[in-house]
């Protein structure tokens, strides 16, 4: 019988493994491909396949708006919802710390079973090792992902077009204030929530809404601003970036004044930004807002076929000015 | 608010006449004016000068140099604002000394550092106090903290520096001063006025976009009138007195000194030190440091952007050999320093 603490057996493919695998994994991730055989065999609609993988380390595991698990979810759903695809199944992996607490795994389990239902997502095949004390951080989960792109569908960083609305589905920043105030170094106690969310549903709306849509991207590390300077390099194009539309809850506002941080530059797990042809962009906008998670979509600016690789901003006082380009990471382990 | 947002942009966009130099004293309105595009609005006649108010681009290089020593030579944990960390020193930044082995925490408050000093008995714990008149205080209230909680592994290596002394340097090198509203919200505004009748006009501002368009604004109307002025556009913070309480703890833990300050020399009583009866918290008393050199790498023009008389441009390492991620001169590393802002709102 296994305690209340994951032990370096449970991880050593033994009985314990099996009760570890019976008491958490099975009771969660049950579908009926989830296998005990050694791979999964999946069916596989014709079409094209998008396929991803990410790993996940945030520091803390828990924090306000979700957890390690529901990550793990979101973040693949979602980078496979950005080439348009439906996703269809999912893999895990986790690296567990020896002594971590039977009940936080529980919790994890519990939050990517939820998750993964809500993106319609099926969890097939999954793995466990557990590592010594201080060889891992808690834990760690590596999810993969495949979803199918429906006929017709072709989204990518490179092709956005001069004269594109840029759509962000929601407020910003909120995911990467969220953790630096949960690792409480800085004693500065504020109400926020991380937006960590899976955009399968509102992304399948915009897709429905228009088809010129050209680029989608979620906005995790480095925050909106790094999106909008992927893209212009990637496409080649300039931006014009009108930075009093670009949506930021006072309090992540609040924050980042106190830290000098620019919310454009903070991670978001549950945003994404859009690049749309401006004939369609306000339907596109219509269908993101009756979209869960995306109420507060708002356009944010549009491509312009001069100041080629540029993101220049309209600031508050009607000026122009660059936004400047991102570098050193901020904040290390957010995702 | 449009109303007035009009008129103080219709000000600074229309100016014409005696050309008119506005240094911005605070490396906090330096980061402003370029986020906020300021510059692009104002007419030509207008030049803004960054000048020397960003703590960490004033410290001169033996001061990195002693951090390093303390940390290398007698294993001290180095407490610090992250800025620091990455300024050259003559041989290395306290960055390359953490690659060696050292122990550089960064802290966001000095009462953090009193806190680490507290939690580990077995650590001597050295706090980089660096600074003006607003974070003075906040150093004296860590040495209290200590004081109080009978810490016996907690010391201050001071570079804590005045404004005045600055102002009355800089004076030539501008018509117009913008004043930092920090600094004045601690000291008041007797020094601003004593610089009026000395016939240096200036304004205090605040840090929000109308605050800083309402100030230079205010400047250069009253600037066009030729009469040598004072005017505080801070007053929701800033009031003639300051905040007293602040100034008695500060003077009565520290006392004026001569200050090197980087790129502009020694100016007699522009810095502040521990006094004599707190010589334990004092880190070049209870280490003994010796006198460091304090080797300036000769292609770097930080000195004389902070006084204005050059551009972060006309340096020939700005953007090639100096770059934030590869800092020569400090004003480079900080995220407040006139080359770095010169740097991001300007590439490509």
């Amino acid at each position: 019988m296994i305690g209340n603490t994951v032990t370096l057996a449970c991880g050593a493919g033994g009985r314990q493994t099996a009760e570890l695998i019976d008491r958490v994994f099975k009771a969660h991730f049950q579908n009926p491909y989830f296998t005990p055989d050694d791979a999964a065999v999946l069916d596989l609609p014709p079409g094209r396949l998008a396929m991803s993988t990410d790993g996940f380390i945030v520091s803390p595991a828990f924090f306000p708006g979700g957890n390690i698990g529901k990550l793990s979810i979101c973040g693949t759903v979602n980078d496979l919802a950005c080439m348009g695809a439906r996703p269809l199944y999912m893999t895990c992996a986790f690296v567990i710390e020896e002594g971590f607490a039977l009940d936080d795994l529980e919790k994890i389990a519990a939050a990517m079973e939820k998750t993964a239902k809500e993106a319609g997502v099926s969890l097939v095949a999954g793995d466990t090792k557990v590592a010594g004390r201080g060889q891992v951080d808690g834990v760690f989960i590596t999810t993969t992902g495949i979803g199918l792109v429906p006929e017709g569908r072709r989204t990518g960083g490179a092709l956005a077009k001069p004269g594109d609305k840029i759509l962000v589905t929601g407020d910003i920043g909120r995911h990467g204030t969220a953790i630096l105030l949960a690792r409480d170094e800085f004693g500065i106690e504020a109400d926020v929530t991380s937006d960590c969310a899976p955009l399968t549903k509102g992304v399948e709306a915009a897709l429905s809404a228009s088809d010129r849509v050209h680029v989608i991207r979620d906005a995790t590390r480095g925050g909106v601003g790094t999106v909008l300077y992927e893209i212009a390099h990637q496409s080649d194009v300039g931006i014009r970036l009108d930075a009093e539309k670009v949506p930021v809850r006072p309090e992540v506002r609040g924050v980042c004044g106190m830290l000098g941080l620019e919310p454009l530059y903070l991670a978001c797990e549950g945003r994404m930004v859009l690049f749309v042809d401006p004939e369609d962009a306000d339907r596109v906008l219509e269908a993101l807002r009756q979209s869960p998670y995306m109420e507060e979509a708002a356009v944010i600016g549009e491509v312009t076929a001069d100041n080629r690789g540029r993101v220049v901003m309209m600031t508050e006082i009607g000026s122009q000015t660059l936004l400047p380009e991102p570098g050193n990471e901020l904040l290390p382990r957010i995702c | 608010m449009e109303n007035q947002k009009r008129t103080a942009r219709e000000i600074l966009t229309g100016y014409q006449g005696r050309p008119i130099r506005i240094m911005e004293v605070c490396g906090t309105h330096t980061h402003e004016i370029f986020r906020l595009g300021i510059r692009g609005l104002l007419s030509p006649d207008i030049h803004l000068i960054s000048g020397p108010g960003c703590p960490v681009c004033v410290t001169p290089v033996d001061f990195i140099d002693e951090a390093v020593w303390l940390a290398l030579e007698r294993g001290v944990t180095i407490c610090t604002f992250g800025d620091l960390v990455r300024v050259p020193g003559s041989r290395m930044s306290l960055a390359g000394a953490r690659a060696k082995g050292a122990e550089v925490r960064v802290v966001y408050s000095p009462l953090d550092a009193a806190e680490h000093a507290e939690a580990h008995p077995e650590k001597e714990v050295v706090f980089l106090s660096v600074g003006f008149e607003t974070t003075t205080p906040s150093s004296c209230l860590a040495v209290q903290m200590a004081m109080e909680r009978g810490l016996k592994n907690f010391s201050l290596l001071t570079a804590n520096k005045t404004m005045p002394a600055a102002y009355e340097a800089m004076a030539g090198a501008t018509d117009l001063f913008l004043y930092p509203g920090h600094v004045h919200a601690i000291t008041g505004t007797g020094d601003c006025r004593r610089m009026a009748e000395k016939g240096v006009s200036g304004v205090i501002a605040g840090f929000t976009a109308r605050e800083i368009l309402t100030a230079l604004a205010v400047g250069v109307a009253r600037f066009r009138e030729g009469e040598p002025f004072f005017a505080n556009c801070y007053p929701r913070v800033v009031t003639d007195e300051g905040a007293p309480a602040a100034v008695r703890l500060v003077n009565g833990m520290m006392e004026p000194c001569d200050a090197r300050w980087r790129g502009i020399g020694v100016m007699k009583d522009s810095g502040m030190k521990l006094k004599e009866a707190y010589g334990a918290y004092d880190a070049r008393v209870r280490y003994g440091i010796p006198a460091m050199e304090g080797r300036e790498n000769p292609a770097c023009r930080c000195g004389e952007v902070l006084q204005g008389r050059c551009l972060p441009s006309d340096c020939k390492v700005f953007g090639r050999g100096c770059t934030p991620e590869h800092p020569i001169g400090a004003c480079m590393v900080s995220g407040e320093g006139a080359c770095s802002a010169f740097y991001l709102y300007s590439q490509g």
